[in-house]
């Protein structure tokens, strides 16, 4: 069977620290100004004493239908044969077309490459050398999982075969391989 | 090492003085250098943080020549592998342009910003001729010596010693002495918490999730997912740490003490304690019960806003899930000038339901020595104490103490901020050298004005650091350290449960100008006529020295970057003594119970827990038994103005380094819808905060997330000095507000203030 990469983003462990955010940066040679992941800590919803904050990871969703390979003129966004979205630096013209047409507003232009960058799971860095992402590497709390949903015995599989998710506008069809274990509001659900 | 190029530095350096104003490249900085790809020192290096003063063990990687890939080091089982925004961003402070790579030496007025580049020879010279004379002219206890605590403040305060000033002070009474010196007078030692193994945890205001430390961020979080414990967060702001609780309760400012008396009166009153524990570990019991009678839930509802209810029920909750639960003791502890007792009536909760020694709750750290006493074998190595003989003993009294009351704090880094009063007045003395290596006092200290006052004042400051921070803007000298990333030092004991030690090993050459704090420290003393006090010639050979020469030790320490010895022990806990006994033939034998309870003995007068101490009462009359008093922190028509740690931001050190500075750079002002409104005030908007010693501007964020009577702000924000580009000007300035205050009895700093907010 392929592989299906995906990301599991527990956001009651997640703790809005950026550890991850630094880690992605230092592991791929993020430019200063744009980036490829970072947590929004938004709120506090609710009214007091019953608040919570939304622990919101943004970074590229891996979608299976992928608007930013659609619109691609060049081929330069494309999906590869592991599953990830990534991009070819020397087929990207800067059209910025992959830029308008994601809708998690994820993708930008690498102001050192000239090229679209996003992030890939670190897929030519830590995975190649078969290590795990650097987010997931670094995360203090253990909020992020990462792995191969469609291999029945790995960690993602059992977290969302045991746990409530979700993902972000899945009414748009686009399949996003990052999910998220909402916030119970009183206590870290196990 | 990357050769120091004339011939690179900026014209506007000049090729005489290398002097300029400052514009956007300073002299001494490492813009000034070429850059050229970091050399690494292996694959992949084993080390020590020190993007905070948690210092976790970490694993550092040279990407393409470029930056530093920073991880945890997974040897060390508590904390993961795992690190930190501020850790990982370890290659962004190495790499800084900011970043000071040459001696400097200041050529215009204190504080002018206008700096000469000078050789590590004149720099050296420089600190001689001033210490030597002021030592000369007035006593060497004319010179203070403040440092960060940690790996490299021994070898500063042995300088001191050498140089024969008693006037050595750490952040301690800035931040986390109040603790350490409560559990010092009721236990004779400090504590540790075992968060992880917890069932039922208490916190008041201690931000673990915010303030990152590693191991116990990680245990609380395993206690919370894995094992479904409970946390009750007591804060006046809706923090992270409150978000992840099960219930938050927003205290009112600095009256935390109250609710922790009235949890001890429930536990008294309704006979939850462990009377077992208290009759066979405890004196001071009934002094102490006296006392609390009058503590009740309702009294407390009244002084600190918690519901009188919440407060019973809590304390009931607490003693069912005893003895695997525990009431956090916090860590910044400046949070009223009544922080003795209430860090005191924080651990007499711990004691009343008997937690000390047992899983999930309070106890002592187990070093080598104490060990391998009850394994019957050599399980750790011990370390040895370099010690050198004949160190000189000064003759002058500290300056902290001429006041009895503050007896305990000399040891435990002394009252800081007393270098103000005599500087300033002479109080008790005169002081007119200061010495400094990684503090930065005119962020951390309250009053900021007083702080420049004293610095101007002073004939001769000296500061080492990484940066010109906003203190080091007012040395005379300033002696560039290397980054951690660059040093070599000594095994570190990082014993919890059981032994363990780790070290610090450089992970890249040396990029400028710059030397380790212990070889800066050990030269200084070599140009000041103490060389007879260094007898190690370099960090091997104080290395080898701690081993008692056992090369093989050592170098499995420092391959390994952190080794822990033997299993958890907790002397109390029937299930890790038989582990421990099982594993060790001859092991002491457990009492009848299966435990070591009989070998349970606290290093006070009484050899047993004082919750009432006659020591203390000796030396400050009336606290000898937790109390409490009204501690008036603001004015009624006032704000309290409270402040707390960000995860990517470490105090007064990292708001210049370049990543950690582009994920946050200014503090906004948190404050209450109806607060925000009844001013006027909408989010986003400008505004002013005036306390009794200072006025500061920022920007509102209007949130249900603070108490309608209190305003926060994140600290370490809001530098005034022109060098640190990046953070200069940005945010509200926390010292400025904070009036110059000292707690009675631990000494510490308190910040907690009254303010006015306006609209500007």
């Amino acid at each position: 069977m392929s592989k299906r990469y995906v990301m599991v983003h527990d956001e009651n462990k997640c703790i809005g620290c950026q550890a991850c955010n630094v880690a992605c940066r230092s592991e791929n040679g993020t430019p200063e100004g744009v980036t490829r992941l970072q947590v929004r800590v938004e709120g506090p919803f609710g009214q007091a004493p019953n608040l919570h904050f939304k622990y919101h990871r943004v970074s590229c969703q891996q979608c299976e239908d992928a608007p930013c390979v659609k619109v691609c003129p060049t081929g330069a966004a494309y999906v590869g044969e592991d599953g990830i979205v990534t991009i070819k630096e020397d087929k990207c013209v800067g059209c910025m077309y992959c830029v308008a047409a994601c809708p998690y507003k994820v993708r930008f232009v690498n102001p050192e490459t000239k090229a679209t960058d996003k992030c890939n799971f670190c897929k030519d860095t830590r995975l190649a050398r078969g290590e795990l992402p650097a987010c997931v590497t670094v995360c203090p709390t253990n909020a992020l999982t990462f792995g191969d949903a469609n291999e029945p015995d790995s960690e993602v599989a059992k977290l969302l075969n045991t746990k409530p998710s979700y993902q972000d506008k899945i009414h748009l069809g686009t399949k996003p391989r990052i999910y998220r274990i909402p916030t119970k509001r009183g206590g870290i659900e196990s | 090492m990357i050769k120091l190029d004339r011939r690179n530095f900026i014209k506007g350096a000049g090729a005489g003085g290398a002097t300029c104003a400052l514009a956007t490249m300073l002299p001494g900085s490492l813009a000034a250098l070429e850059k050229e790809p970091l050399k690494a020192v292996g694959k992949e290096v084993a080390s020590i943080c020190e993007m905070c003063s948690t210092r976790c063990p970490i694993s550092a990687r040279v990407v393409d020549g470029k930056n530093v890939f920073i991880t945890g080091n997974k040897e060390a089982k508590s904390f993961g592998g795992k690190v930190c925004a501020r850790g990982g961003a370890g290659h962004s402070l190495l790499y800084d342009p900011q970043r000071i790579v040459n001696p400097l030496k200041r050529v215009g007025e204190r504080g002018e910003g206008k700096w000469a580049e000078i050789s590590w020879d004149e720099a050296y010279k420089m600190m001689a001729t001033n210490l030597n004379r002021i030592k000369r002219e007035h006593g060497p206890e004319a010179v203070a010596f403040s440092s960060k605590k940690g790996s490299l403040s021994g070898h500063f305060f042995h300088l001191a010693k050498a140089f024969g000033s008693p006037n050595t002070f750490t952040h301690g009474s800035l931040c986390p002495g109040a603790y350490v010196i409560a559990a010092k007078s009721m236990f004779g030692t400090k504590l540790k918490r075992d968060l992880g193994n917890s069932e039922y945890i208490i916190n008041f205001g201690h931000n673990i999730y915010e303030g990152i430390n590693m191991s116990e961020t990680r245990g609380m979080m395993k206690a919370q997912s894995e094992r479904g414990a409970k946390l009750v967060v007591f804060e006046p702001r809706f923090s992270v740490v409150a978000d992840k609780a099960d219930e938050w309760h927003a205290v009112r400012p600095g009256t935390d003490v109250a609710v922790a008396l009235a949890l001890c009166h429930v536990l008294i009153t309704d006979k939850l304690y462990d009377q077992a524990f208290v009759e066979r570990y405890v004196v001071g019991f009934e002094a102490f019960a006296a006392e609390v009678k009058a503590y009740t839930p309702e009294w407390a509802e009244g002084i600190t806003d918690v519901k009188a209810k919440d407060i019973r029920r809590i304390a009931h909750e607490l003693a069912a899930a005893a003895p695997h639960a525990v009431v956090d003791f916090g860590h910044r502890a400046t949070f009223t000038t009544e922080e003795f007792d209430m860090r005191r009536a924080i651990f007499a909760a711990n004691v009343l339901i008997g937690n000390i020694e047992r899983k999930g709750g309070l106890y002592l750290g187990k070093k080598a020595k104490t060990y391998n006493k009850f394994a019957g074998e050599t399980v750790a190595p011990k370390l040895a104490k370099p010690g050198v003989e004949g160190m000189p003993k000064p003759t002058a009294k500290r300056i902290d103490q001429m006041d009895k009351q503050y007896t305990m704090v000399w040891k435990n880094g002394g009252v800081y901020q007393s270098i103000l009063a005599a500087t300033l007045e002479a109080k008790p003395y005169q002081l007119r050298g200061w010495v400094m290596s990684r503090t930065n006092p005119m962020q951390t200290m309250t009053d900021r004005a007083k702080v420049l006052a004293a610095l101007k004042k002073m004939e001769f400051v000296a500061v080492c650091d990484v940066y010109i921070s906003e203190t080091a803007a007012y040395a005379d000298l300033i002696l560039p350290e290397s980054t951690y990333l660059e040093r070599d030092e000594e095994i570190a004991d990082k014993s919890g449960k059981n032994p363990a030690y780790y070290v610090r090993q450089r992970v890249v050459e040396t990029i400028g100008n710059t030397k380790p704090s212990w070889q800066i420290f050990k030269e200084v003393g070599d140009a000041l006529g103490l060389s007879k006090f260094y007898p190690w010639a370099n960090m091997e050979t104080l290395q080898l020295a701690q081993m008692n020469r056992d090369d093989k030790a050592l170098r499995h320490i420092k391959e390994k970057g952190y080794v822990s010895y033997g299993k958890p022990l907790m002397l109390r806990e029937p299930s890790m003594v038989a582990k421990f006994t099982d594993t060790y033939a001859n092991a002491r034998t457990p009492d009848d119970d299966g435990t070591y309870a009989s070998a349970l003995k606290f290093k006070t007068p009484s050899g047993k827990i004082e919750l009432s101490s006659a020591a203390v009462e000796a030396f400050a009359p009336g606290r000898g038994v937790i109390r409490y008093r009204d501690a008036p922190l603001k004015r009624a028509d006032e704000l309290y103005f409270i402040q707390g740690k960000v995860a990517v931001h470490t105090n007064g050190a990292t708001h210049n380094v370049p990543i950690l500075a582009n994920l946050m750079a200014d503090n906004a002002v948190w404050i209450h819808p109806l607060t925000a409104g009844r001013l006027g005030i909408s989010h986003g908007d400008a505004i002013r905060l005036t306390s009794s010693v200072g006025s500061e501007t920022s920007y509102a964020m209007v949130t249900p997330g603070i108490r309608q009577d209190t305003v926060f702000a994140y600290m370490g924000f809001g530098s005034k000095n022109k060098e640190l580009i990046r953070a200069s000007g940005k945010g509200l300035h926390c010292g400025n507000l904070l009036p110059d205050s000292t707690a009675p009895v631990v000494g510490m700093n308190l910040h907690t203030t009254g303010v006015k907010v306006e609209k500007v």
